[in-house]
């Protein structure tokens, strides 16, 4: 295979190019590619406004591209013949008739779709939702509601599951469980896309990150990886009365000093038991050591500084 | 056919049709008695003071006009039952659900249209079936006999039947056009209640100042007027042919079909 071949796109992969959507004079979405691989939870993350919500429309054919295009393994969403039974997707959490139960609301898309009706049923117990079958959607309490939104993802038992926000008004113990959930789902050999702007929760739960800003794409990759990329590594927290004496039996190391406003040194390019070690030598008393590794809140900080302005 | 079949379940898995079900049989009966008025005094030779006369005073025309009692208002609500199977899909959010399970958007809109039909015969057969109970029993009783020989009576009951249907399929066009739920169903109320009224006033004002009566059959632009003149047939100076009216509300049903498909699948859903 010559090199500028590209490899073929793979069942369930998600494959974006070039994608751009221009609202009036905003460039909501410009010039975007990224892909999502199969068996791997994939963060979509990026400021409030950063573009994730039209992308993953875009994806969905539910708004049309001003350039570019999207594919879920190698077709667009529009050309998928029983597009439910490839691609899952949750994106409010408040898109049901109000009077309608959560049953039949799920009904009316087997309908649609050509499922058979216990799928709605099937879909409602793998969620945990069975006891709320006859009841309205308006009596649905937020978790409720996107428990429903995912069973309806899930009715055509999809190899790709794409989720906008799903955490969102969920309590801890949902969240636990959407993150086991997902991983699940995941470790089936299914695409997971998820877009999120909760960071703590991303890292626990995605194994790849896109990240976005201002409809550009800014970091892809594992999250190992993208963590690790940043200049900033591995930083050791430490307070002591004696900073100063600390600081000059540091400087034989090639380290770097900087002091927060409580006075705290945060040393980085040396681990703690170097500077445990150098202050046990100078006589300097110590009150904290703490190893500090970057997390992806702080490097997602970092990657989208002054890209979050409203536009 | 599934996107019909999801479509009728979407109306039925909620009240909606049930409040528009109540709206048209409340109608259906407050017709029938101030019709059965009418039919009782024209027949008996009171016609003029009710200014039925002519044409319309025959017994067959009277009960013609009995066996489709409730159909002005019932073709309203059949009208905001289609707008409410549009409108229903942005006030609910319900529409980028209904979108994902079928992304050829022109389907789903066919699919509505042709559900919306279904509903309107519906809503004529149960009208009719009991506009006919009642009104055979009701002329019968009062030796009219039941006229329901009467090619009048006939061509006026399925006459019904297309206006129902077409209608619904009015309502669907109108949903497009207008998402906004309250909006539309607030426009179309208001323009098929008032709008009639104002139109006819304003084709009278306009034919005097033409000095011409001849004016007045161009009502028929309007589709609730065009709908009269489809129904209750008879030529006059002052109505065109009951296919003129046909034909202009069939053009009104493609036009608002036709750009509902187009404006759907042009439409961003966010």
């Amino acid at each position: 295979m010559s090199d500028g071949q590209r490899s073929p796109t793979r069942d369930g992969q998600i494959v974006v190019s070039g994608l751009t959507k221009v609202y009036r004079n905003v460039r909501a979405v410009d010039n975007l590619s990224f892909t999502v691989e199969p068996g791997r939870v994939t963060g979509f993350l990026g400021p409030n406004g950063a573009g994730k919500t039209t992308t993953l429309r875009m994806l969905l054919n539910l708004v049309t591209p001003t350039a570019g295009e999207a594919t879920v393994g190698g077709r667009r969403y529009a050309d998928l013949t029983d597009p439910l039974r490839h691609v899952g997707a949750v994106l409010e959490a408040s898109s049901a008739h109000k009077g309608r139960t959560g049953l039949n609301h799920l009904r009316v898309i087997c309908a649609a779709a050509g499922l058979p009706k216990r799928r709605a049923d099937e879909a409602l117990a793998l969620v945990g939702l069975t006891p709320a079958a006859k009841r309205k959607f308006k009596g649905y309490s937020l978790g409720m509601k996107q428990r429903l939104g995912i069973a309806a993802a899930m009715l055509g038992d999809p190899r790709v599951l794409i989720l906008d926000e799903p955490a969102n008004g969920l309590d801890p113990e949902g969240i636990r469980w959407m993150r086991g959930f997902l991983k699940s789902l995941a470790q089936q050999g299914r695409t997971v896309l998820v877009s999120s702007h909760l960071l703590s929760e991303m890292q626990l739960l995605a194994d790849d990150v896109v990240i976005i800003a201002a409809g550009q794409l800014v970091r892809q990759g594992p999250v190992d990886q993208v963590i690790g990329s940043m200049a900033q590594g591995v930083r050791v927290r430490v307070r002591t009365p004696q900073a100063d004496v600390l600081t000059a039996a540091l400087k034989a190391e090639s380290v770097t000093v900087a002091t927060d406003e409580h006075g705290t040194l945060l040393i980085g390019g040396v681990d703690a038991p170097t500077v445990g070690r150098a202050a046990l030598t100078a006589g300097v008393e110590l009150h904290e050591l703490t190893t500090e590794r970057p997390d992806l809140e702080r490097v997602f900080l970092e990657l989208t500084a002054g890209k979050a302005d409203i536009r | 056919m599934n996107l019909v079949r999801s479509e009728l379940l979407k109306i039925r898995t909620t009240s909606t049709w049930w409040w528009l079900g109540i709206g048209a049989l409340l109608s259906i009966a407050l017709a029938f008695v101030f019709n059965a008025w009418v039919v009782n005094e024209t027949l008996s030779g009171n016609g003029e003071s009710l200014g039925v006369t002519g044409e319309q005073a025959t017994p067959a025309a009277q009960a013609a006009n009995l066996y489709t009692s409730g159909q002005y208002l019932g073709l309203m609500f059949v009208m905001l039952i289609g707008i409410l199977m549009v409108t229903n899909e942005f006030f609910h959010q319900t529409a980028t659900t209904t979108f994902l399970a079928t992304p050829r958007r022109t389907s789903v809109i066919l699919g509505k249209l042709v559900a919306a039909s279904l509903l309107g015969f519906a809503f004529w057969l149960v009208t009719t079936v009991i506009d006919l109970a009642a009104g055979a029993l009701f002329l019968s009783l009062n030796d009219h006999g039941t006229l329901l020989g009467e090619w009048t009576v006939h061509r006026a009951l399925l006459f019904n039947l297309l206006a129902y249907a077409i209608w619904t399929v009015l309502g669907v066009g109108i949903g497009t056009l207008i998402t906004n739920q309250l909006g539309a169903v607030i426009t179309a109320a208001v323009l098929y209640l008032i709008g009639t009224q104002v139109v006819g006033l304003l084709f009278l004002l306009l034919a005097n100042w033409l000095d011409t009566m001849s004016v007045i059959k161009w009502q028929v632009i309007w589709p609730a007027a065009a709908s009269q003149i489809m129904i209750s047939g008879g030529e006059s100076e002052m109505t065109p042919a009951w296919w003129v009216g046909a034909l202009v509300l069939v053009g009104y049903a493609l036009l608002s079909g036709v750009a509902g498909v187009l404006i759907t699948r042009r439409r961003d859903i966010s």
